[in-house]
């Protein structure tokens, strides 16, 4: 977006920072993409030296530590992340909700903006953490209806990309659903 | 001429304890719920009042108001059901949390919450933003109610009802009023009714409302659940959960969960509970909250 | 509107003869009515009694103005005594605001009895002090006040009140400048809030203590180790601490004294 305009409707938001390991990133137009690749880069330099992947809370101590650096460097990056990803060795799935003010915070689920007054109320209800991938997806299509319905902004749709113990895939998600308010 | 009145007139602060009219006011019968209030000698009064009261422009501000809500209602085939929290905050003072933010505009002899569990006739109203607009003016609302009643021999729709608190706020707009109020009834006329009116001005009929610092939280879980064919059951339990969703999200929502159901013979209050038994119950029986350990 | 307000409209309704706006481009000096004197007032209820009291010291910043400024007072009594009064209000807050909502409580309170010939009930006092503070709605009287007396039925009663009049039947309440000092350790001593029943139960299932009305004896003591302990770690109170207590027999005061410094 820039000024009232939408550029791109489906713009890739999320960037894999290695093969079981996904970022979403929002905020400042410029910062956010620039900061994502930066981290990127920087993940796969690591794994290259060392021929080792990083586990996710790995990655996530790192993410957080260049941002609270950041942070105290003339121009900080304005960047709200969720990182998401499951450690190949021990199967388990790791969620982080990460701040520009680089909070790190471990959760079973997260949102970020207005989405979170949203949504937050409804993943405490429904959510459990024996939920299978296709109940996750019911939970994650309920969420968009809420916004759909008393979001006061259209946001376009979703893109979603699944995590799990073999990789990061893209998943088909019907955004042309109409959903109206009781 | 200016200067001429200003000789012969009196300035305010001698009319200030006993004025003719106050004198007046003093001997009258009933406590006049009167439209006179006293306005600060100042060009610019609404500012005036939010450079003194509103500690969210001026959070050093002098005179905390009580604020901060969640409350819902909403229309089902049983007729209506609503719910709030019990928090009163002053800034991050929790004032009480004991408020009885459901109030009922009936026949002000009636008005009182009595224990037994027959149907009490009347309308709901509820009460968001500054406690003492609501109460007041929801007050003023039963005064015109049971007017309506007596001169009509009928009681007055819900529609009628909104209207006159619509009218009312309106004509304060600007002056710094804050209430969003739902009012809920269920008349012959119109059957089950619910009208969302607010300090702007704003008169809405709905299915569902949440007003408050929590109803984007109470709307989650809310919209989520909600049919109109729920059973009495269902609905009484929807509506408690939406109102503890908003009560762990939202730092201004808490205490107790007061609950009321308005059907055609009137309304009946269902508990007053305290939310953290509830809360508990709910994680451990139903596994939900999974951010929260239960560990102690 | 002009005639629901009750007033005319275009702002020259309020009779100043010294400051009718003029031109509109005239800058307006600061208006800043109100001061704080400090101190702090607290109210709780029994099966056949009410408490108030309230500290004594009067502040303006941080000097003190004066040690003996009562803040709670009989209402509706006969002469300056209060004889026969059987309601008490406190005002805390702004003293000059607390002494005219007093002033004309006391009159609505006296002028219902001498039209109706029987003393107004606490309840509909409570209500008349609401619309009193709501009347000055767009420009408050910046006080907090309680309001203490024996209910219909002989209960001890206490309502509590914010500035513009919002109002609640509690079973205690301490306002003013110690308010955040004093109400925590009520919560915990009156209403047995985080008390629970020891061996009850383990973990969640721990039951939790029931309140219930508290004897005299009991009440009083709290009132002066909630104050006594005020007074240790608030600056605005101190000197002497009113205690008024309503009973059937009647309303009786006493005064306690508190450390100086």
């Amino acid at each position: 977006m820039r000024g009232p305009t939408i550029i791109k409707a489906e713009d890739d938001k999320t960037r894999a920072l290695n093969n079981h390991t996904l970022m979403a990133f929002s905020g400042e137009a410029g910062d956010t993409v620039q900061f994502a690749e930066y981290i990127q880069a920087n993940i796969q330099l690591y794994t290259m030296r060392n021929d080792s992947e990083l586990s996710t809370p790995a990655v996530g101590n790192f993410i957080r530590g260049e941002l609270a650096r950041s942070l105290r460097s003339r121009s900080p990056y304005t960047v709200n992340l969720l990182l998401g990803g499951v450690d190949p060795a021990t199967e388990q799935p790791h969620l982080y909700w990460i701040d520009y003010l680089a909070s790190l915070a471990p959760v079973p689920y997260a949102a970020h903006g207005y989405a979170q007054y949203y949504c937050l109320s409804l993943l405490d209800k429904h959510h459990n953490p024996n939920i299978n991938l296709e109940e996750g997806m019911k939970l994650l299509e309920m969420c968009t209806d809420e916004l759909k319905r008393r979001l006061p902004i259209d946001y376009k749709g979703v893109l979603v990309k699944v995590v799990t113990k073999d990789g990061v895939t893209e998943v088909p998600f019907d955004n042309d659903k109409v959903v109206r308010a009781a | 001429m200016d200067k001429l009145v200003a000789q012969y007139s009196r300035p305010q602060h001698q009319n200030e304890l006993y004025s003719e009219q106050e004198q007046q006011d003093l001997s009258q019968t009933l406590p006049p719920l009167s439209l006179k209030f006293s306005l600060p000698p100042v060009d610019n009064r609404a500012s005036f009042l939010r450079a003194m009261t509103d500690d969210h422009s001026n959070p050093s501000c002098p005179i905390k108001l009580a604020h901060g809500t969640t409350t819902l209602a909403f229309r089902f085939q049983g007729g209506i059901i609503v719910c709030t929290d019990s928090r009163a905050t002053a800034g991050n003072w929790i004032a009480s949390q004991t408020v009885k933010k459901v109030i009922p505009v009936s026949r002000l002899s009636r008005g009182e919450d009595k224990p037994s569990n027959d149907p009490t006739p009347g309308l709901l109203g509820t009460m968001a933003g500054g406690a003492a607009d609501c109460q007041y003016w929801l007050r003023y609302l039963s005064q015109q109610c049971t007017l309506h009643e007596i001169r009509h021999k009928r009681r007055i729709t819900v529609a009628a009802a909104s209207k006159i608190l619509a009218n009312l706020t309106y004509a304060y707009k600007g002056y710094g009023l804050s209430m969003g109020t739902m009012l809920c009834g269920v008349t012959p006329q119109e059957g089950p009714a619910l009208y969302y009116i607010d300090s702007d001005g704003t008169r809405l009929p709905g299915n569902l409302f949440c007003v408050g610092s929590g109803q984007t939280f109470a709307y989650g879980v809310l919209d989520s659940n909600y049919r109109y064919d729920l059973s009495e059951e269902e609905a009484l339990a929807l509506g408690r959960r939406a109102i503890l969703a908003a009560m762990h999200r939202d730092a201004y929502s808490g205490g107790f969960i007061n609950c009321y159901h308005v059907k055609e013979e009137g309304w009946v209050h269902h508990g007053f509970d305290d939310m953290n038994p509830i809360f508990w119950k709910t994680k451990l029986d139903h596994g939900e909250f999974s951010n929260v350990t239960s560990e102690l | 509107m002009t005639s629901i307000m009750g007033h005319p409209a275009g702002g020259e309704g309020i009779g100043y003869s010294f400051s009718q706006p003029t031109a509109a481009n005239v800058k307006q000096h600061g208006f800043y009515p109100y001061t704080d004197n400090g101190g702090s007032t607290l109210g709780i209820t029994g099966s056949d009694f009410a408490i108030l009291a309230g500290d004594t010291r009067s502040t303006s910043g941080y000097n003190i103005n004066s040690r003996m400024v009562p803040k709670v007072f009989k209402i509706g009594g006969e002469d300056e005594t209060g004889e026969g009064a059987q309601i008490v209000l406190s005002v805390v807050g702004f003293a000059a605001d607390g002494d005219a909502l007093r002033e004309r409580l006391d009159a609505m309170v006296k002028m219902y009895k001498y039209k109706h010939g029987k003393p107004m009930s606490v309840s509909a006092c409570a209500q008349r002090l609401s619309t009193i503070l709501y009347e000055k709605r767009f420009f408050p009287y910046y006080v907090h006040a309680i309001l203490g007396g024996l209910d219909e039925e002989g209960k001890g009663a206490l309502y509590s009140y914010d500035p513009v009049g919002s109002y609640e039947r509690e079973q205690c309440r301490a306002a003013g400048a110690a308010a955040s000092l004093i109400m925590p350790f009520l919560d915990n001593q009156v209403n047995f809030k985080n008390q629970y029943i020891p061996g009850s139960g383990e973990g969640h299932a721990l039951e939790a203590k029931k309140a219930e009305p508290l004897p005299q004896a009991t009440v009083e003591a709290l009132v002066r180790d909630a104050f006594s302990s005020a007074v240790e770690r608030h600056i605005e109170v101190g000197d002497h601490l009113q205690v008024m207590i309503i009973t059937r027999a009647g309303i009786q005061e006493v005064f306690h004294p508190l450390k100086k410094d």
